[in-house]
């Protein structure tokens, strides 16, 4: 059962089209994963399906029927670039955001300090968002996020900006409420953390949707030929092997792209010929940063590598 | 309305209301407003710090005298910054004196100015004045009252009239204004409503141009801090706009109510009497439409700089950006003025009642001038006529130009978003 079905959505800015014919499905109880670089089109997309834009072509159905207005109270969003009111007070904060949710009352007050102390801030409940530090201020904004309960939680490139605790923080926070059976929608561009939580995914490059489904389907498909090699030595020998199609180096890994899968012995008794230390060899294995360079050509390799090393 | 209007409405009243900037707002503009009329009439009569030393000079001895005794016995000699100095000297003489020591003294501000009676005044009245600024009337004014007096006296003296006759040649006309209405009995005019069209269209022209700035300015911090997106999470732009402003136009009507209850009070009690060259004449009913065209106002007005404030990205570009708006506030501000120095004023008229413009000037106008009732209620229904009109497309503009961020757009890409946005 999909939860969230995005059909065919367009949006243009003047002639710019930023989203082009995106179509994908969201499982009910599923962490989602919406990837691609920067400028790809994914908070476009985003916006679009909680209706802050509304699209030129498509539509967003949620079990079903078209989203309106109402679906904004069962959203919980935290948008990339996060911004609260500075001079107001954390708990008012609290308060108001839950309240634009059309939830108010005693019992959010009660859920709201829970969560203040569950995250250290309950002596500051009274403190203006101005004195708190920056990351105090990530997780007042988790909170205003997840307060009003939502049963969507769309996530616009969450760890951008975090220090490490919030970064722990915001993954357990995002593991809860998958327990709890919520829909988590998050984008981003960093492929480890998505691959290391999403279960499915959508890939978006330049406006257009890539590669959707499941993330174990899709790596099934990708890592059929493929080895993934960790070596030390000289392995310049390899290109010229016969049953080789591709080499591709990413650093950490090389990416060999077998014409067979029956040749993965093969390889591995070269490597041990020509006197290789193989540290690790996966064969029919792939990670999604190689499904997406595979699918949108070589990348800016900094963008989608540098940042994961330091989460 | 949706209790998602009513969130926005109670914070924008929290944040704005329980603020230290809206005390002190409120307290320090008629504070301000009183002080700057103190400051002009104290400029006026401000005559420079220095002594002011005037020379009297008449052909005659017996006619100097008279000057001296009138003028000492003038207010002009309790006022200490004056000094007097009276000579006698033909007109031959004072010629000479006025081209060499007079001029001398002039110059170099020992003497400030001199006046020459010569004793053809006693039947033409011509006196001449010596100065470096002649047209300096702070000065002149003054002086010429005790000179008059003595000129009309020595011209009738030998003529058999009576003091009283006396007292009616010296004295200058007086006007009293007379009130004619309608409805009401004609009756002596104060300064009460003159002293109120100026304290309205003050009151007006601040408030809508403060409210209206700060309600850009919370515009402006909530597309630069990115709030705006958890906030259209939530509720859709309107909702927002909506309640942003109302809130601030609630605020405003409730500082305007505070600085009219002192009016209020004086209206709807007996217990002060004022003096009646200060008696207000206006009911309690045009209070009520003077708030009631005031919130309307608030709300046009305020609506326009949060639509500015959604188009740009920082302070200095809305500045740029909210000069035609702010025209809307200051020319029919002007306009209130010059009606108030003449109600016959044909720009006046037409002003009360085009929208925007209507919002100072009519309250104004009621003030000084009998109108009938259908002239501010036109006024009133004009200016929601003029909210229905621009709010759909004031929507548009703030519904995109809140989420656009990068480089500042141009007025043709603005018109572009009213065109093409569904």
């Amino acid at each position: 059962m999909n939860a969230l079905e995005v059909k065919n959505l367009v949006k243009y800015f003047d002639k710019v089209k930023a989203v082009d014919d995106v179509s994908f499905d969201v499982p009910e109880g599923s962490i989602f994963g919406l990837i691609g670089r920067n400028g790809a089109g994914k908070t476009t997309t985003i916006r679009m399906m909680m209706n802050i834009y509304s699209p030129d072509k498509g539509e967003v159905l949620l079990r079903g029927d078209k989203v309106d207005n109402s679906f904004r109270n069962k959203v919980g969003y935290l948008p990339e670039e996060r911004g609260l009111y500075k001079k107001m007070k954390v708990l008012d904060t609290l308060m108001f955001f839950a309240e634009i949710k059309n939830k108010t009352g005693k019992d959010i007050e009660r859920k709201a300090k829970k969560y203040l102390e569950q995250f250290d801030l309950k002596d500051r409940m009274q403190s203006k968002i101005e004195d708190l530090s920056k990351g105090n201020q990530q997780k007042i904004q988790f909170i205003a996020t997840i307060l009003h309960d939502p049963e969507f939680i769309i996530l616009d490139e969450p760890f951008s900006g975090l220090d490490p605790i919030n970064t722990n923080l915001l993954k357990e926070i995002i593991l809860e409420k998958k327990k709890e059976g919520k829909v988590i929608i998050f984008s981003t561009h960093l492929m480890d953390f998505a691959e290391k939580m999403c279960d499915h995914v959508a890939m978006i490059d330049k406006g257009k949707i890539i590669l959707d489904g499941s993330l174990s389907q899709a790596k099934a498909k990708f890592a059929q030929k493929n080895v993934s090699l960790n070596y030390e030595g000289d392995v310049s020998f390899l290109k010229s092997l016969p049953f080789i199609e591709t080499v591709s180096d990413f650093g950490n890994t090389t990416q060999i792209k077998l014409k067979d899968a029956s040749y993965s012995q093969d390889l591995l008794k070269a490597l041990v010929e020509k006197n290789v230390t193989v540290k690790q060899f996966n064969a029919n294995d792939i990670s999604l940063h190689e499904i997406f360079v595979q699918l949108a050509g070589k990348v800016d390799g900094e963008i989608l590598t540098a940042e994961v090393s330091n989460v | 309305m949706s209790n998602k209007i009513l969130a926005v409405i109670k914070r924008e009243l929290k944040e704005r209301v329980m603020s230290k900037a809206f005390i002190i707002m409120t307290i320090l503009i008629p504070v301000f407003m009183f002080g700057l009329i103190g400051i002009q009439a104290f400029l006026y009569s401000f005559d420079g710090s220095d002594k002011t030393t005037i020379e009297i000079v008449s052909e005659a001895d017996d006619l100097t005298q008279r000057l001296e005794n009138e003028i000492q016995d003038s207010d002009l000699t309790k006022d200490e910054n004056f000094n007097f100095i009276y000579r006698t000297q033909t007109k031959s003489a004072f010629e000479d004196y006025i081209k060499t020591e007079g001029k001398a003294d002039i110059l170099d501000e020992k003497i400030h100015g001199i006046f020459f009676i010569p004793s053809s005044a006693l039947t033409d009245k011509k006196i001449e004045y010596y100065s470096k600024t002649p047209k300096n009337f702070s000065i002149t004014n003054k002086v010429k009252w005790p000179i008059n007096k003595i000129l009309v006296d020595e011209y009738f003296i030998n003529k058999q009239l009576s003091e009283e006759d006396l007292a009616f040649a010296r004295s200058g006309v007086d006007f009293t204004g007379f009130k004619v209405s309608k409805d009401s009995e004609i009756e002596e005019e104060g300064y009460g409503n003159l002293i109120l069209s100026y304290a309205f269209s003050f009151l007006l022209y601040i408030s809508l141009l403060m409210m209206g700035s700060l309600t850009m300015q919370s515009v402006i911090e909530e597309k630069q801090n990115r709030i705006v997106e958890v906030l259209l999470s939530s509720l859709n732009a309107k909702e927002l706009m909506t309640g942003k402003i109302l809130g601030t136009a609630i605020t405003g009507l409730l500082q305007m109510a505070i600085w009219l209850s002192p009016i209020i009070f004086l209206v709807s009690t007996t217990v002060f009497v004022l003096p009646p060259e200060f008696v207000l004449s206006i009911t309690f009913t045009q209070i009520l439409y003077l708030l009631a065209n005031f919130f309307i106002g608030l709300i046009l007005f305020v609506g326009l700089f949060a639509t500015i404030g959604s188009i740009f990205e920082n302070a200095q570009d809305a500045q740029s950006g909210v000069w035609p708006v702010m025209m809307l506030i200051i020319i029919p501000f002007f306009i209130s003025l010059a009606f108030i120095r003449n109600p016959t004023n044909p720009i006046g008229e037409i002003g009360s009642f085009v929208p925007f413009a209507s919002i100072i000037i009519m309250p104004v106008k009621m003030t000084i001038v009998d109108t009938s009732f259908w002239q501010p209620i036109l006024a009133l229904i004009l200016n929601v006529a003029a909210i229905f009109l621009i709010f759909p497309l004031a929507g548009k503009v703030y519904r995109i130009g809140i989420l656009r961020t990068g480089k500042k757009p141009s007025w043709g890409e603005v018109v572009k978003w009213i065109r093409f946005s569904n």
